[in-house]
């Protein structure tokens, strides 16, 4: 064994594919336990790809990525899952489903088989859901939800799930100020509760600066720059991600405001 | 599970199998049928020996068929899902008429069912792929050119088959009950219980799937493993369905919905009591097709899809 304790979740040249066209191309990642991560970057540059890849939606095409050392395509599935919560950014709902059952199915990768969840499986759900201020919502059909309570109720389901590391597709995108904020402090407060790796996938720059301890910046499949958010969330490295000025001169609208020094919370 | 819903499906199947025993073109007094004596008792234990295995495979092909669509609507978390609708029953009825053209024996008809049921949906699936996921449009469309190309090929058997086997294909195309035997039934039981035991082994995977596919990869779900099972087994439960009972077609979509309308959708409850609400359903259309306008007996299938074409229209409206 190594004297440093390994990475939680770790990539190294990394390749995926959708379909066809390569989205990942020799992508590196280091995430280290207890970090929350934001990973930007233009819209195509893989950084969804890369979140699917950790929750074990996308298949591995090539290179290593490792959860706490292990090989995550050697692991079980069950647990994996039962390890990594995957949030996604939406998920349009079919079929009717009760927002107590859609938190219960966190306990899937604990559940044998046919049978129903237990009455701990109930206890730990009820749990979560008030932790994230969505028990009240319980009894209701989850497609009636306004956006902002689905984002939560995703969040009391990733808590059920007891993982130690959460996947945040666009956790804020098409929220309300209000709604925002209150996702965020719900997040800010469970994470400095549990200790939870969060892994999150934004286009809001100021988000990663506000909130981040770790930022990862991705263009065309690669990462360009990764470490702490105050050495990588520079006007150079931003421009070069966007291909957007970052410093002033490029434009009246230009979004020196993004850049570090700011950040009203301290991590 | 809820025990509720099962005992309202099984309470339902009861009732159509006692109505469809004994209304029909003759009726059957049961009075006769146990202390009959002479002609009237002989009259109504004949009924009776014609009527049991009637609806016995009317029961099991219901099931069946109910089952394999309340699966596939949420393996593809699609509620347009239906083995008609998605050509696996054409596809079966294809196979089970082509292996009766070749000259096999009858015993070889549920396999030639299965392996024409899962080339059908194989088939779909691929041509409703895009971008490595099966799409919703691209899938109805799928199933669309599958329907018109296996009524086209049954149509061109039944232009060149002659005498029995020309009967027969028009049996698969219009589906009909009207040849059950107990050798059928028992012979249709052992698949449909494997079929079923299959898929609802599958319920607790298939409600991460009714969430989408990518919910259930991130639940720890095998799902490339998770979607050939229940492909898999739901063409089984079609292709011996069809290769008993001809094309009914419906069923797959009209039981799991109103199933779900009453029961939710844990797929843990829905998958058994589309069973027996699909049995009660086809016992139930049997009954009425002996009895409607008996002597004539209309077509099991014809009925099914004028009861099932409506609904489906309304449902599509309703989709977004």
């Amino acid at each position: 064994m190594s004297a440093a304790a390994p990475n939680r979740l770790e990539a190294r040249g990394l390749v995926a594919d959708y379909g066809a066209a390569p989205v990942l191309r020799g992508l590196d990642a280091a995430i280290p336990a207890g970090a929350i991560a934001a990973v930007l970057g233009e819209n195509g540059s893989g950084k969804s790809t890369l979140l699917k890849v950790f929750a074990r939606v996308v298949a591995i095409g090539g290179g290593d990525v490792r959860l706490d050392g292990e090989r995550l395509d050697a692991l079980p599935r069950r647990q994996t899952a039962q390890r990594i919560a995957y949030v996604p950014q939406s998920v349009d709902l079919v079929f009717p489903i009760r927002t107590l059952d859609l938190v219960l199915q966190g306990r899937a990768p604990y559940a044998r088989g046919f049978v129903a969840e237990t009455a701990d499986d109930r206890r730990r759900a009820l749990e979560a859901m008030r932790a994230c201020d969505v028990e009240a919502l319980a009894q209701r059909d989850a497609a009636s939800l306004s956006g902002g309570e689905r984002r939560r109720v995703f969040l009391a389901r990733a808590l059920a799930q007891e993982a130690q590391v959460w996947l945040l597709d666009e956790p804020t995108s098409g929220l309300d100020p209000r709604h925002r904020l209150e996702f965020l402090e719900t997040l800010w407060r469970i994470h400095g509760e549990r200790g939870t790796t969060v892994v999150l996938v934004t286009h809001e720059v100021a988000l990663a600066g506000d909130l981040a301890t770790r930022v990862l910046l991705l263009k065309d499949g690669r990462t360009i720059a990764q470490g702490d958010r105050a050495s990588v969330l520079t006007a150079e490295n931003l421009e070069r991600t966007f291909g957007a000025p970052f410093s002033g001169r490029g434009s009246r609208f230009a979004l020196r405001s993004a850049v570090l020094p700011m950040g009203s919370l301290e991590p | 599970m809820r025990t509720g819903a099962i005992a309202v499906g099984v309470l339902l199947l009861v009732a159509a199998c006692t109505v469809a025993f004994l209304v029909g073109g003759v009726h059957l007094s049961i009075a006769d049928l146990v202390a009959g004596r002479g002609e009237e008792g002989q009259t109504a234990r004949l009924l009776a020996s014609l009527r049991a295995p009637r609806i016995g495979l009317a029961a099991l092909v219901g099931g069946c068929l109910a089952l394999a669509g309340a699966a596939l609507q949420a393996l593809l978390k699609n509620p347009l899902a239906d083995p008609f609708l998605l050509g696996t029953s054409g596809g079966a009825a294809v196979g089970a008429a082509g292996a009766a053209l070749l000259g096999l024996s009858p015993l070889l008809s549920p396999a030639a069912a299965f392996v024409g049921a899962a080339a059908a949906s194989l088939g779909v699936a691929l041509l409703a792929r895009r971008g490595g996921r099966l799409d919703l449009q691209r899938l109805l469309l799928a199933g669309l050119i599958a329907n018109a190309f296996f009524s086209a090929l049954l149509l061109a058997a039944f232009s060149i088959a002659s005498g029995e086997a020309a009967r027969s294909m028009l049996f698969w195309m219009m589906g009909s009950l009207a040849d059950a035997t107990p050798r059928k039934v028992a012979a249709l039981f052992p698949y449909a219980l494997a079929g079923a035991a299959v898929l609802v082994a599958a319920a607790a995977r298939l409600n991460l799937f009714s969430v989408g596919e990518e919910n259930a990869a991130a639940l720890g779900v095998d799902t490339e493993r998770t979607k050939r099972i229940v492909f898999l087994a739901s063409s089984l439960l079609t292709g011996v369905a069809v290769a008993f009972a001809g094309v009914i077609g419906f069923v797959g979509l009209l039981v799991p919905h109103a199933v779900r309308a009453a029961f939710g959708n844990d797929q843990r409850t829905l998958l058994p009591a589309s069973f027996l609400v699909g049995a009660t359903l086809v016992v139930a259309a049997d009954a009425v097709a002996r009895a409607a306008i008996a002597p004539v007996e209309l077509p099991i299938g014809a009925l099914t899809a004028a009861l099932g074409a409506p609904v489906f229209a309304w449902l599509l409206l309703r989709t977004p």
